[in-house]
């Protein structure tokens, strides 16, 4: 591979004398514009063209949003709060963003178990207040969401590769699961409560000394999103999360 | 007298007639400032007249040929400022224009074809703060500033346009223009000074070395076409031109000499030194705010087009074109024709501005002293060896 | 004329950015320089020490606005060698191509920087509007023109998407053949040629010693590129040349930069052909673990401005225990002392320009 430039560029003296030759450039660029349009583009009249998995502000499909708190947890500036929201009598969970503090990363939109969360091609931010620009779980939706604003995470688990099976890619959220450590569980049926997927159900594993049942929670691996809430609000740590690598 | 008409009043008669006269050849601004005053006085003593009927006071004073003179070059003056203005406009308009499509951008996008961008600019910068350093020296700072624009909007209107528009039609017109050029940069010095500001004074300081390296390449250049035209007259030197022929073409050398140096006279790009913004933030104008800068600005461009005119004047011609009858010319516009040349030339600086970068500081003295300064003086002995071996 | 003290800076249109440069000049000429960092200091170091390790990469990106995709990539790299986990070819081509893309529109920023130091207003926007068409091959692969937050530990975020193999040869033909109307611009100017030959030399033994790095290094002389000589993500398997220049002056390092924009052209197209050669289910990100096994690590890459190192202490858990950035402006910019003093004002910002400043990563 030679190189292209550093073996033309001008060493000798007497080719320093040249000044005419940027004159000659500019001229031609001059006509050449004056005859077509300057590559400006107007930008409030006109905008360019941007594709469809733009990142700019983060989107909310409301009735697909199940209130994990993923998005939460996976923030980097922590922008996202989760709120109560209003839907159709019932209160549930929903996103809330702080748009003055989000670095449009997409991450929300990436770690989503159920893709609610999109990123949007909304650029144009500006507001006179900061209060404006806490975008709650009905501002954040866009009307025009397409397929290509989803953010998709397609990981591939390093066993599979060696065990040389192609084609598959998961996520954390589908593969990892969280585990009980029995002896420590003290039944107080929190995990169930929290669970947003209703993933968690409460069953005897039998009485204790002084006859009453003991309840252990039981993890639906179908429904769970692996949103760690159970680990969070376990009292005594008896919940970890087994990593599937 | 009839009391009846205005148009008894306005007669519109040749000002050459009047016995206050000034100028010994017709003068266009001076005429229709001549006009304007006797649309105004008349329609002024005919008002006056309705009023107080035959009161004498209209006819002897109002259209009295003292005061019709005195209004008249009152109102030339306003007609020829106006018109500078309106060149250096149309002069700022073609730079950014220009340079919009050179580096491949929109330009000014206000008003038709963008022109009326500069007035916005200008009305922006004057609603913008008026702030004076606190330490500054307040008289040299001012002094300074109303110097360096004065100057230049004063040499702008000392530029004739043709044959018939001129303030002065001065015997040393060329060495009056070029005492009024060199005002500026000794303001600037003080400027620089005034501001307690270091890259203010560093700014002045390159101004006054820029000035001395530049301004005697251009005295010789003057002296060697003053030499040809055998006078320091801008009418005589363009009325030599269009018998003979443009002075391009003898003295070429002294044409690139000139024009080198008058860039660096006018500050612009490759040369503009006193207000490199890389390394000394604004140059010599960092403490001026508001529309103090912008008159700042402004003068810069007055001194653009003098220096265009200039190079226009002494080599190009100036207002006639070649190989048409000079006396056909001066019934067309030559006006026109001069300010054409001037924007032609204009598109020069504005093609080297797009093209090249700033010259450092030592270069710049280097280019003057060791490059112009034998040029011009080659040029010198060229022109007088054509004018005393008769060969023009 | 005394001597006197001139502060170029917090804010001074030399500065590309928050520094301040004191010199004491004689006249025109420097006497004695200084060179003044710290007014961006974020902590971002320390806040890195409070973030999963997913988290940083975000960050990273915002160490530098135009090398974002280079930051990221060296943070992917630490992690990733601490997890001991090695990317699929497809995620390596990847990142070569988003790195190689990111060299050139950094490069094209510092020549539209270099241009308006030098009062050449023309040049800034030629290289700017070149610059567009990289940005916008960062908006299709990424999403976002700047902050790219492309690489991920374990690979990459997505594979590319349609049709982005073809509108990434258009760019490269494109930009190899306008990009020599740009270069008429400069080394056709005697103007140009003369504000920058014979300033701001700097020997192959000082800028060795100085720890210089880069295309400042290489204009020296220096025959070092952490791409050939210490190769990452198949960066031995593409044919490719390094840009070396012996003279040491401002502009022997334009030209070595000018030609490392030619080579990343290169590299690009190379990669690319490699890329396309791989089957189209092949994996582009692994899952790795959350928790990194304690120990400590570094690792290094050619950034457009130098060698970008981060040094990791992890102690088991979810989140770095430190966090070191070795940014290569932050080294860069404590030779300014050696190459401004003795010159002139106004070849300062000839100087300063050719390092290449970026000052979000020197800070931190």
């Amino acid at each position: 591979m030679p190189l292209k430039y550093l073996d033309k560029y001008p060493k000798k003296a007497w080719r320093s004398l040249w000044v005419l030759k940027p004159m000659w450039v500019t001229l031609k660029k001059m006509f050449k514009t004056t005859l077509h349009r300057p590559v400006t583009i107007m930008y409030p009249y006109e905008k360019e063209w941007i594709p469809d998995n733009y990142r700019g502000r983060p989107g909310l499909k409301f009735e697909k949003c199940i209130g994990c708190g993923i998005c939460e947890r996976m923030c980097p500036t922590k922008c996202i709060d989760i709120v109560d929201a209003d839907d159709n009598g019932k209160t549930v969970q929903r996103p809330q963003v702080f748009l003055g503090r989000c670095m449009m990363c997409g991450y929300c939109a990436e770690y989503c178990p159920v893709n609610a969360m999109i990123v949007t091609p909304d650029y144009e931010l500006a507001a006179y207040t900061r209060e404006e620009l806490v975008y709650g779980p009905r501002k954040l939706a866009w009307p025009n969401a397409t397929e290509m604003m989803e953010v998709h995470l397609e990981e591939r688990l390093l066993s599979d590769v060696k065990r040389g099976e192609t084609g598959k890619n998961v996520a954390f959220y589908s593969v990892d699961r969280p585990e009980l450590h029995a002896k420590l569980c003290i039944s107080c049926q929190r995990c169930a409560k929290v669970c947003p997927t209703d993933a968690v159900e409460m069953y005897e594993a039998g009485v204790n000394d002084k006859g009453k049942p003991i309840k252990l929670p039981r993890f639906d691996n179908d429904r769970c999103v692996c949103c760690e809430k159970c680990m969070d609000v376990c009292p005594k740590d008896a919940i970890t999360i087994k990593e599937v690598l | 007298m009839g009391y009846s008409s205005i148009l008894d009043w306005v007669k519109f008669n040749d000002p050459m007639l009047n016995e206050f006269y000034a100028y010994k050849v017709y003068n266009l601004p001076y005429d229709i400032g001549y006009k304007l005053w006797e649309l105004i006085g008349g329609a002024l003593a005919w008002l006056i007249n309705l009023i107080f009927p035959g009161n004498g006071f209209s006819v002897t004073l109002i259209s009295s040929d003292l005061l019709s003179n005195f209004f008249a070059i009152v109102f030339m003056v306003v007609v020829i400022f106006a018109v500078a203005f309106l060149i250096n406009l149309t002069m700022i308009w073609e730079e950014r224009k220009v340079l919009g499509r050179m580096m491949d951008r929109r330009a000014t996008r206000i008003g038709p074809l963008g022109y009326l961008q500069n007035l916005a600019d200008g009305l922006k910068t004057f609603l913008k703060e008026n702030i004076t350093p606190d330490k500054a020296d307040k008289k040299g700072y001012m002094w300074a500033l109303t110097l360096v624009i004065g100057t230049s909007v004063l040499l702008a209107c000392m530029i004739p346009l043709s044959h018939r528009w001129f303030i002065v039609d001065y015997n040393t017109g060329l060495l009056l223009i070029f005492g009024l050029f060199a005002i500026a940069p000794f303001m600037i010095l003080v400027a620089g000074w005034a501001q307690n500001n270091k890259y203010s004074l560093l700014g002045g300081m390159r101004a006054a070395a820029q000035m001395i390296s530049y301004e005697v390449p251009i005295l010789l250049v003057f002296a060697s076409v003053a030499l040809m035209a055998g006078s320091f007259n801008i009418n005589d030197i363009v009325n030599m031109q269009a018998e003979t022929m443009w002075f391009i073409i003898p003295q070429i050398l002294g044409f690139l000499v000139f024009i080198v140096a008058a860039i660096a006279e006018a500050e612009r790009i490759p040369f503009d030194l006193p207000e490199a913004e890389a390394e000394l933030v604004e140059g010599w104008q960092t403490e001026y705010s508001g529309m103090k800068w912008g008159l700042i600005m402004l003068g810069d461009y007055f001194r653009g087009y003098v220096a265009c005119a200039l190079i226009v004047i002494l080599f190009l011609g100036g207002w006639y074109l070649p190989f048409f009858d000079v006396g056909m010319q001066q019934d067309w516009l030559p006006e026109i024709v001069f300010l054409l040349k001037v924007f032609l030339v204009f598109f020069v600086f504005i093609w080297v501005r797009a093209a090249h970068c700033r010259v450092r500081t030592d270069q710049i003295l280097n280019i003057g002293w060791k490059v112009l300064l034998p040029l011009s003086v080659i040029n010198l002995v060229i022109a007088a060896v054509i004018t005393y071996g008769g060969w023009l | 004329m005394a001597d006197m003290w001139i502060t170029m800076g917090p804010q001074h249109p030399f500065s590309h950015g928050l520094w301040t440069l004191k010199i004491r000049a004689d006249g025109e000429i420097v006497k004695e320089a200084e060179p003044v960092v710290g007014y961006l200091h974020r902590g971002w170091e320390k806040e890195c020490e409070n973030r999963t390790y997913p988290l940083i990469i975000p960050m990273a990106d915002r160490l530098c606005y135009s090398a974002s995709m280079t930051w990221a990539h060296v943070y992917c790299k630490v992690v990733e060698e601490a997890l001991e986990v090695e990317l699929s070819d497809r995620a390596k081509y990847l990142r070569v191509i988003a790195d190689e893309i990111c060299r050139i529109q950094s490069h094209l920023m510092w020549l539209a920087a270099m241009g308006t130091d030098l009062g050449n207003l023309t040049i800034f926007l030629w290289a700017l509007r070149e610059r567009e068409f990289f940005l916008d091959l960062n908006v299709k692969l990424c999403g976002q023109r700047l902050t790219t937050n492309y690489p991920r530990i374990g690979g990459v975020r997505n594979d590319m998407p349609y049709l982005f193999e073809r509108d990434c040869m258009r760019v490269v033909d494109r930009f190899e053949k306008v990009m020599w109307e740009i270069v008429a611009m400069m080394d056709g100017s005697s103007i140009f040629l003369s504000r920058m030959r014979g300033v701001g030399v700097i020997n192959r033994k000082d800028a060795a010693n100085y720890g210089l790095t880069g295309p400042v290094m290489r204009g020296s002389g220096v025959d070092f590129d952490i791409r050939r000589d210490d190769p990452y993500c198949n960066y031995d398997q593409l044919d490719w040349e390094v840009a070396v220049s012996k003279d040491g002056d401002a502009y022997a390092r334009y030209a070595v930069r000018i030609e490392e924009m030619f080579q990343s052209c290169e590299i690009i197209r190379q990669a690319m052909v490699k890329l396309k050669g791989l089957p189209r289910t092949d994996p582009v990100r692994f899952k790795v673990p959350r928790k990194v096994p304690a120990g400590t690590h570094f690792a290094r890459l050619e950034d457009p401005r130098g060698e970008s190192l981060m040094y990791l202490i992890s102690d088991g858990t979810d989140k770095p225990y430190r966090l070191k950035v070795r940014s290569p402006i932050f080294v860069n910019v404590s030779a300014s002392k050696h190459f401004v003093e003795g010159v002139r004002i106004a070849d300062i910002p000839a100087i300063m320009g050719t390092l290449d400043m970026c000052l979000g990563e020197t800070d931190r």
